[in-house]
């Protein structure tokens, strides 16, 4: 049952954060959209108390329970992403969606935290420094199929973020060096192959784009360009709040989801993103020293692959608006608009924050 | 108890080493942003500067409304809107000074003005003034250059070609109020957008809106359009086709003109409705103005209350028309039979009350074809003396009464049907059986709209087949209504003593028209009691008139048209509503009876 003492534990600094941040997100949502009517706001207001509830109540429960159900839970999220495929219905030219009432949740957000589950389940008792043959192909195996089972859908951004998970276990369990040879040469043949049948034209174009950003201004380079020109035209102080011309005058793309952080770029400067920034690599700590804490070796996968999983999704996204890496359907965990990216990135965190609250387990 | 912790040392250290590599990116992120928002800070602001598109909406014409012969009763024409960015402005108050001067507005007016849309973005074109005249455009056009932040548009604007005809069944178009704009976030209104507000304007507002089309345009920094991107061309409304005929619609309101009351013309077999008539009227075309503060004062505090549609929302006594619902009531309760007689000395003494008939000398002994005949009231209170309250309220309900007969505008009332359980709930007082007796001719505290007294006329005339009006032509909709379960015999003996009453000098012998079986009830209210009439008529030297009444439908077999009149203090209805009803007949029948139709010809 639930301790007093456990529950005296909860880190209240991380959760803290999640919340300013979160509250960032929400202010700059607002600027984004604000023309279209508050309803999205409150909708996201609404989305992230019920995130806070869900955090409560999730952090009532030992992680090692998660552990134990994770690989019941991993097989019916690929069911539901496999049922998904067949049955769903498209919304925005993607089967990704199911409708919930008033709320649509994406099950391929929330699919990350099973796979993190059952690669910390893998892991826990495994005691070498280096990974074996079996062990490798097994965690490839884990992340691979509901990845793959995304980028079907198609939602390539998506499928993407699968993959910090899964090099961050590499990393973490140790890999052989012909094992990282043999993926390094899989992912190219898998590139290649992709490139030339598997990749949409835009997809393809979005790539070219960014060695070659300027050749096409209303074309395939048009968002980054008009990202660029909104963080660059932002300046040190910014433009001033919902005075941004970039995002008020429409020239960013997917103001409230993808390109958010252009929009908080271009109304509050270099300055401000220094504190969205600061904000974030503090959570990011928060969330890694949980790991070095943990009392087992679960909880030092599951700390870390959660930490990995939200920092690497913030990398990527202000990295591609700015040109550093393809642009790609990312959310910014916390920050952007969108219910199913705020709950995976609570519930992610939670489970650092629940590895952390059980650090002195007794025998 | 001991704390066993595994060696996790390697795990750690390998995790440490991660967030030094995160830390770096970090930091070379920031080192890219930096680059770009602070040392090329300068050639993405002149990027951004001469990277302006606006985005403006093109107003779709909204769907011409046309009568049943097609005669075009709301259309469009195009009309000058000036509009100002607010993004543009150099120097506020110097453009407010200006512009008050230009466009002879006062400052306080046009500081509203721009004030009613400041939630919105300042790019977004604020409308300042509409319907502009050709002077002013002449004017603004000249000055262009001289105020970058002035936007004139040429935009589709309502049209009612027929000025007040019909005003109150079409209804009319005003700027939707930013609440109603929330309060609807499906219909994804614009601020600005002009919608339906009343009548069918309102009712089928979705259908006659089109789709809007979009102009994307560059401008510079001023705001001044460079070049065109893209144009979506806006998709018309679709068109809708009424049941009205604008001839016997016109016809009506000149009857009623310079009078209060309404007329309803419908065809008892399909609910059509060929007029709707409530007056005094307005003219819909003075609303269609973003700011009209005045004139719509003006209009909606004119005692005559024009914008008040009577046809469907004015509720009233409806007085001896009620005596249609007493007979068939009193028929099919077995009470009377055609050929039971009642015996009118001008008077009728029951329950320790004297109720007087209208005819003070008493009109003699009368059958039923004959009392409706006089409108005999000694008749009628005989009746309802024998029957219960909640009897009565059963037989007005199941013709249609105390609920609406949704025609499809908006507003309509229920009217009132009064019964014993309503008398306790509203007044916590039992019904009196006096009471009975006053209902028995139509008074009381029974309350029937217009429309309503026309549906009874039409299932009158359909012998017992309800139908539910309509404006549209051919409306697909469910229209028939239930059929009222009483036997046809029932209705052909009331119905004689309505032929009668216009056809051998009844009441409603003003409705007269050769060659057309007309069958008709007229109805007077009492407003006050009569002393009190005769007081004021003493006083003020002037006689206190009743409202009048007259619904009627013709021919006799297969009814082709019900015409309900009420003309607000217009006397006993055999006077004033019967005659202009007779009018409406006689206007039906030069129209649509083919000469060799005509009986007796």
């Amino acid at each position: 049952m639930l301790d007093r003492k456990i529950l005296k534990e909860i880190d209240v600094t991380t959760i803290l954060l999640m919340v300013a941040i979160s509250i960032t997100g929400i202010i700059f949502v607002y600027s984004a959209i604000y023309y279209q009517g508050s309803q999205y706001v409150w909708k996201q207001i609404t989305w992230l108390l019920l995130c806070l509830v869900v955090l409560l109540i999730s952090l009532m429960i030992d992680y090692k329970l998660y552990l134990s159900i994770s690989l019941p839970l991993y097989i019916f999220m690929n069911l539901l992403l496999l049922g998904l495929l067949i049955f769903g219905k498209k919304i925005a030219n993607t089967r990704s969606w199911i409708v919930l009432g008033p709320f649509q949740v994406q099950p391929s957000e929330l699919t990350k935290l099973v796979v993190i589950l059952v690669l910390a389940r893998i892991f826990s008792e495994y005691k070498e420094d280096l990974m074996s043959l079996k062990a490798f192909l097994l965690s490839t195996l884990v992340v691979a199929l509901p990845a793959t089972l995304t980028a079907l859908q198609p939602d390539l951004g998506t499928a993407l973020t699968y993959l910090p998970i899964l090099v961050s276990t590499y990393i973490l369990a140790g890999i052989k060096k012909k094992h990282l040879a043999v993926i390094l040469i899989a992912m190219l043949v898998i590139g290649l192959v992709g490139w030339n049948y598997g990749l949409k034209d835009y997809q393809k174009q979005r790539i070219e784009t960014l060695l070659t950003p300027d050749q096409d201004p209303r074309g395939a380079g048009y968002q980054l360009r008009q990202s660029k020109i909104a963080i660059g035209s932002g300046g040190l102080t910014g433009k001033g709040y919902r005075k941004g011309t970039q995002s008020q005058l429409r020239f960013l793309p997917a103001r409230h989801t993808d390109f958010i952080m252009a929009v908080m770029a271009e109304e509050v400067g270099f300055l401000g993103l220094i504190i969205v920034f600061s904000l974030y690599f503090l959570l990011l700590y928060r969330l890694f020293s949980s790991a070095w804490v943990s009392a087992d070796r679960a909880g030092v996968y599951l700390a870390f692959l959660a930490a990995m999983l939200i920092g690497c999704q913030f990398l990527i996204n202000v990295m591609m608006l700015v040109g550093l890496f393809p642009i790609t359907g990312i959310p910014v965990p916390l920050i952007s608009y969108g219910g199913s990216s705020l709950l995976t990135s609570f519930l992610a965190c939670s489970l650092a924050i629940n590895v952390r609250m059980r650090r002195f387990s007794f025998i | 108890m001991s704390r066993i912790y595994e060696d996790l040392t390697v795990l750690i250290k390998r995790s440490k080493i991660i967030l030094y590599i995160l830390g770096a990116i970090f930091l070379l992120v920031l080192a890219s942003y930096w680059k770009i928002q602070v040392l090329d800070h300068q050639k993405y602001w002149k990027m951004a500067e001469a990277n302006r598109t606006r985005e403006l909406p093109l107003v779709a014409p909204r769907g011409l409304i046309l009568d049943r012969q097609q005669v075009i009763l709301a259309d469009n024409i195009p009309s000058f809107k000036l509009s100002l960015v607010p993004e543009a402005i150099d120097n506020y108050e110097k453009t407010i000074d200006n512009l008050s001067l230009l466009l002879e507005l006062g400052e306080e007016e046009l500081r509203k003005r721009i004030e009613r849309y400041k939630f919105v973005s300042l790019y977004q074109p604020v409308v300042i003034k509409d319907n502009l005249k050709l002077e002013e455009v002449s004017l603004i056009e000249a000055r262009k250059e001289e105020f970058p932040e002035l936007k004139l548009e040429v935009e589709p604007k309502r049209n009612y070609p027929l000025g007040s005809t019909a005003a109150h069944l079409l209804g009319y178009l005003q700027e939707a109020s930013a609440d109603e704009i929330k309060a609807n976030p499906d219909k994804q209104w614009r601020l600005g957008e002009m919608v339906g507000k009343s009548g069918l304007e309102k009712q089928y507002n979705d259908y006659l809106t089109g789709i809007e089309g979009k102009l994307v345009e560059m401008v510079d920094s001023r705001g001044r359009p460079i070049a065109e991107i893209s144009r979506t061309e806006p998709l018309p409304g679709k068109s809708l086709v009424l049941s009205i005929d604008i001839d016997l619609q016109k016809k009506a309101e000149e009857l009623l003109q310079g009078r209060e009351g309404a007329i309803v013309i419908l065809e008892p077999r399909t609910g059509e409705c060929l007029a709707l008539v409530s007056s005094p009227s307005f003219d819909p075309n003075r609303f269609i103005t973003r700011f009209s503060t005045e004139e719509w004062l003006s209009i909606v505090n004119d005692p005559g209350k024009p914008l008040e549609n009577r046809a469907i929302r004015g509720m009233y006594s409806p007085g001896s028309i009620f005596k249609i619902i007493m007979a068939l009531a009193g028929l099919d309760q077995g009470l009377i039979t055609e050929n039971s007689t009642f015996f009118c000395s001008g008077a009728l003494k029951l329950y320790g009350n004297v109720f007087s008939c209208w005819y003070q000398a008493g009109h003699g002994r009368r059958n039923l074809a004959e009392a409706i005949k006089d409108s005999c009231n000694v008749y009628f209170y005989q009746l309802g003396y024998q029957m219960d309250i909640d009897v009565i309220a059963n037989y007005a309900r199941k013709m249609g009464l105390g609920q609406k007969t949704n025609l499809d505008i908006p507003g309509e009332k229920d009217g009132l049907v009064p019964s014993s359980e309503w008398k306790r709930k509203t007044m916590g007082e039992p019904w009196y059986p006096g009471e009975t007796i006053s209902v028995s001719i139509g008074q009381g505290p029974l309350l029937v709209t217009p429309i309503q007294i026309a549906c009874v006329t039409a299932s009158l005339a359909n012998r017992g087949l309800s139908v539910r009006p309509t404006l549209i032509k051919e409306n697909r909709g469910e229209l028939i209504g239930s059929r009222i379960q009483l036997p046809r015999e029932t209705f052909e003996k009331v119905i004689e003593g309505m032929w009668q009453s216009v056809n051998n000098h009844g009441t409603g012998q003003g409705a007269f028209q050769a060659g057309l079986d007309i069958c008709g009830k007229t109805g007077s209210t009492q407003l006050i009691s009569r002393k009190t009439a005769e007081k004021i008529a003493g006083e003020e030297g002037q006689v206190a008139k009743t409202h009048s009444w007259f619904t009627g439908f013709a021919p006799r077999e297969n009814p082709e048209i019900v015409v309900t009149v009420l003309v607000e203090y217009g006397g006993l209805g055999g006077q004033t509503a019967a005659p202009i009803a007779g009018q409406i007949f006689k206007a039906y029948r030069d129209k649509y009876v083919r000469p060799e139709n005509i009986k007796g010809n």
